[in-house]
């Protein structure tokens, strides 16, 4: 706790941690649905996201008790945790957590793609798939090419009401964090281009940036020593899905602000 | 003696200086590549002029004699291609591990799917080399070895059961539309970029076209007016292009690829605009290149050593991501990347025709 409390005071505005919005959760919703919410493990730190309930996601559950995943952006199959062996963790941890769920994951990421691109396949995906909600890694890739932060900002924010407009859920997961980056100019504006669609647009977002920081710090304040990078390997991205699972469950049993959109014929 | 500038060479050389640009993403000479006017871009060019290269070394005296021959020879140019593959992916991985040291960025470890390359490298070695796992923007070569693999099929199929080839290219390509199915990647989860089941309509195509008989025969003899109902459709889909006036593809009846505008299952309609493009521009080489003898040259040259110059420029693209990235992109920059790696093209294709040169007076 001493940790969370920490962590929150360093990133200070703009992300709130997902853990805050339990309080807002009707305790009806979850005691009629035999569901435990997933927790984060110790070493994952706090999950930082900007809360957002799932409507289209949750009607999903409520109707069919199932729940399509779109994972699109790169790292897509990494960020879904688990072994090759395996189903992924995200898949594992809602099915648990969430009894008489089935969960389907399906992955388009193409490594290296930037936002424009991804965008002009997620509207193909869609039509295709027909999922209940997108998970899209979105912004590392863009703010390594120069992409200008106006043309971004446009095509996530196109986008992301393309999918509001068709009764999909989005999930933004936004970009790595390493501290050699924090003065990088480029990659700190797509950053906050990023955080201000969010808050706009109301998507859940998790913010790995800012979880992978708190962590940071906490370890320098604890006299370990920093590692040079965070999430590039199979710890980081199974607290990845730990933080998605968690999000996406806080999600699906959150009040909308607005009842979902009907769906269009 | 390298052959003469040609057509089919110079059209080449365009779709390869295309793809050095279009593989930069971001730069600013991107929006210049004939994409941003066109539903199709240089990748279809690219395929097809390789299946009308195959369609005219097959119907090439020297190979019309012995089928045996003839098959050997297309096996020993899809090991070429094969190697090729693994030497640039090679490349590209040691690129990006330097890169990573010298700015001291761990994430571009991640660029373009290397990941599994440094984080599981047993089984994704693996996967390089059956060619399972493919990098970013190094997708296209694994498509070209498998239709180098199905070259002796077509080439025989061609021989033997002319009439069959053609329909049972878009058999397989209405089949994988429909189902829909395409070829898996491994041990990372996911689908091949270009789906080979489809894209091999778009060499066989141009196999089929590149003759003087069958198909290629009906088309040329009435290319006129088959250039005049293309112009329509080439001009509608540029504005479509332009104006990003696509259809919903949710609002689209099923079989949807049918419909969509897809470039991974290559869609109809990125076939049919490509053929359209082709029909209009194969009447410009001719009316343009006497004009302009330094530029086709140049272009030709590349096209004549498309190989070579297909895996430099892979190479010089990831090499031109990693500078933008160092060094901001900017409008001088990008203007070096660019100038700089299309004169290296053009020495890789001189080079090349030297050592070829060298090896015939040897």
């Amino acid at each position: 706790m001493a940790r969370a409390a920490k962590g929150a005071g360093l990133i200070g505005v703009g992300a709130l941690l997902v853990v805050a919005q339990l309080a807002s959760l009707g305790p009806a919703a979850l005691a009629q649905t035999d569901t435990q919410l997933p927790t984060v493990s110790k070493e994952c730190g706090e999950i930082a996201a900007a809360a957002a309930p799932l409507p289209h996601s949750a009607t999903a559950l409520r109707d069919r008790k199932q729940l399509r995943i779109l994972a699109i952006g790169a790292s897509s199959a990494s960020m879904l945790g688990g072994t090759r062996d395996t189903m992924p963790l995200l898949e594992q941890i809602l099915e648990r957590s969430i009894k008489g769920l089935d969960v389907e994951i399906i992955n388009r990421g193409v490594s290296g793609e930037l936002a424009a691109a991804a965008a002009e396949r997620l509207k193909i995906e869609v039509a295709l798939n027909h999922p209940d909600v997108i998970l899209w890694q979105v912004g590392t890739n863009d703010a390594f090419a120069q992409v200008p932060v106006e043309e971004f900002e446009t095509t996530v924010r196109d986008m992301l009401q393309w999918l509001k407009k068709h009764n999909v859920d989005a999930i933004l997961i936004g970009l790595h964090y390493m501290k050699q980056l924090a003065t990088h100019e480029h990659y700190q504006a797509i950053r906050a281009s990023l955080r201000r669609i969010v808050a706009d647009e109301g998507v859940l977002r998790i913010g790995r940036y800012e979880s992978s920081e708190i962590l940071a710090r906490t370890m320098r304040e604890d006299g370990h020593p920093e590692p040079s990078t965070f999430g590039l390997n199979d710890g980081g991205y199974n607290c990845m899905a730990q933080y998605l699972a968690r999000a996406i469950a806080v999600g699906l049993f959150a009040k909308p602000s607005v009842p979902p959109a009907k769906p269009t014929p | 003696m390298p052959r003469q500038a040609n057509a089919v060479d110079f059209w080449r050389g365009f779709a390869l200086v295309s793809i050095f640009v279009n593989h930069i993403p971001g730069i600013w000479f991107e929006r210049l590549t004939h994409r941003n006017f066109s539903i199709s871009d240089s990748a279809e060019l690219f395929v097809f002029l390789a299946g009308w290269s195959l369609g005219l070394l097959v119907s090439s005296r020297s190979a019309a004699t012995n089928s045996a021959l003839l098959v050997f020879r297309l096996g020993g140019r899809a090991v070429t291609i094969y190697a090729a593959q693994i030497l640039i992916s090679s490349i590209a991985l040691a690129l990006l591990a330097s890169a990573a040291y010298a700015f001291d960025n761990p994430l571009i470890l991640e660029w373009h799917n290397a990941a599994a390359i440094f984080q599981e490298p047993a089984l994704t070695h693996i996967g390089l080399v059956l060619l399972s796992h493919h990098l970013g923007y190094f997708d296209i070569l694994p498509l070209y070895v498998v239709l180098m693999l199905t070259a002796p099929a077509i080439a025989m199929l061609d021989r033997f059961a002319r009439p069959v080839l053609l329909p049972l290219s878009f058999a397989l390509y209405f089949a994988a539309l429909m189902v829909p199915f395409t070829a898996r990647t491994w041990p990372v989860e996911g689908q091949w970029f270009f789906n080979p089941f489809t894209w091999q309509t778009m060499f066989v195509l141009g196999f089929v076209l590149s003759r003087n008989t069958g198909l290629g025969a009906i088309v040329r003899r009435h290319i006129d007016g088959i250039r005049i109902a293309a112009l329509p459709l080439v001009l509608v889909t540029a504005l479509m292009v332009v104006w990003n006036w696509f259809p919903d593809p949710t609002a689209l009846p099923e079989p949807k690829l049918l419909f969509l505008n897809g470039k991974s299952f290559l869609t109809p309609i990125r076939l049919l605009q490509f053929l359209a493009l082709i029909a209009v521009f194969s009447a410009m080489y001719r009316r343009f290149a006497p004009h302009v003898p330094w530029l086709t040259e140049f272009l030709s040259s590349m096209g004549r050593n498309s190989l070579n110059v297909f895996c430099v420029a892979s190479v010089l693209s990831l090499v031109g991501q990693i500078i933008r990235y160092r060094y901001a992109g900017s409008f001088m920059v990008d203007t070096l990347v660019v100038f700089v790696g299309v004169s290296l093209l053009w020495v890789t294709a001189t080079v090349s025709e030297w050592r070829e040169r060298q090896k015939a007076q040897d």
